[in-house]
């Protein structure tokens, strides 16, 4: 099946290209059959439903323009969260895409993101001995300030540059910490 | 928030779309389907919304303001029951909860991200006006992210939680951040 794999990258990276022009509702399976040089047929046997490619290409550009930096502690977190940031608001219509996949009913594999997983490990760490119940609050509240969506809706809903949408999480994020039974050491440095 | 002036057309058009939204579970569903359901001709759907995302975006506002309805805050220190509610009626309406929060974040072509923004600067600023910019415009934007679909969507998604523990991890964090503002009410 590696000729599939070859098809479906194809189709990804030629629905990035048009996304650089268009929004992704304008564009049609036809015109992206076209840039591609395949038949329709071909990329609804890839993509049955446009949930399906908007969920691929979301992970694809995922992939290849907003890589998430490693990070153990809670600083590295707030660094790569604002990396994160400034990457969307250079390029807004790769990031909406990633906002809005991350919003619709799940279509294939329902896997946490990486970065939840990575919050998860980072709250094991910075706060061992913490009950359950209140890792989650924290680790979903944390995970969710740094999302697509939070930038999506800063920017949209508020008007926010990256500088002001980082600011705007590293306030939330101090409120969250704050609950933890070791806050003074998760603050930011100042 | 309030509710879009409709004609009794387009109210059964929405109507119509959203219970179809429902059983189908997508929001792929044609024109012709939809005019069937509301008892109408498929050419008055297309007159009201002449593409499928006309139609959407006014499905999502539409659904916002009935079903997902908020019961109005008297307080900003009030807003985390709110949200609590809001969590228990999304997870009640989960295809539809979808459309709503897919829709909220489509930039500025989409559906408004943060409807309930307003209503949370008038609380704040009554009671507690002593916030600089930079603060008034953090706690706003947090319980504006809180205080919407995307919060039960990410929390169900990425941590599997259940109705209960959405609700309550969504009114804990919108807690946490009034925490920072809960004793400068104005006197």
């Amino acid at each position: 099946m590696e000729e599939s794999v070859d098809t479906a990258t194809a189709i990804l990276a030629s629905a990035a290209v048009l996304l650089r022009e268009r929004m992704f509702d304008d564009i049609s399976y036809r015109a992206l059959a076209d840039e591609v040089g395949i038949s329709e047929r071909t990329i609804y046997r890839q993509y049955p439903t446009r949930a399906h490619l908007l969920a691929a290409l979301s992970n694809w550009i995922e992939q290849t323009s907003f890589p998430l930096p490693p990070f153990v502690t809670v600083s590295d977190f707030r660094a790569a969260a604002h990396e994160r940031f400034r990457a969307f608001d250079a390029l807004p219509a790769y990031a909406y895409v990633g906002a809005r996949a991350s919003a619709i009913s799940p279509t294939l594999d329902t896997e946490p993101a990486y970065i939840t997983r990575a919050i998860e490990a980072m709250l094991d760490v910075a706060a061992p001995t913490l009950n359950r119940r209140d890792r989650r609050r924290v680790a979903a509240s944390l995970r969710y300030f740094s999302s697509a969506m939070f930038w999506a809706r800063l920017r949209t809903g508020f008007d926010l540059d990256a500088g002001e949408i980082c600011d705007a999480f590293d306030r939330a994020v101090d409120t969250v910490l704050a609950k933890l039974p070791s806050a003074a050491a998760t603050r930011a440095e100042p | 928030m309030t509710v879009p002036e409709l004609s009794g057309t387009q109210a059964a058009v929405l109507a119509a779309y959203a219970e179809l939204i429902e059983e189908v579970g997508s929001d792929d569903v044609s024109y012709r389907v939809i005019a069937r359901r509301a008892g109408i001709a498929e050419r008055t759907v297309f007159r009201n919304y002449p593409t499928r995302v006309d139609l959407l975006l006014a499905t999502a506002e539409w659904i916002e303001a009935t079903l997902f309805a908020r019961e109005e805050s008297q307080s900003i220190f009030d807003i985390p029951l709110a949200i609590r509610e809001a969590m228990e009626r999304y997870d009640a309406r989960p295809e539809l909860a979808h459309v709503v929060a897919e829709t909220a974040m489509r930039g500025v072509s989409g559906a408004a991200p943060s409807p309930g923004r307003a209503q949370l600067e008038q609380l704040l600023d009554a009671e507690v006006p002593s916030l600089d910019a930079a603060q008034r415009r953090a706690v706003i934007a947090a319980l504006s992210h809180l205080d919407s679909v995307g919060t039960w969507v990410t929390f169900r998604r990425e941590f599997g939680m259940d109705r209960r523990d959405i609700a309550d991890a969504a009114a804990w964090a919108a807690e946490a951040v009034l925490d920072t503002i809960r004793d400068r009410v104005a006197p």
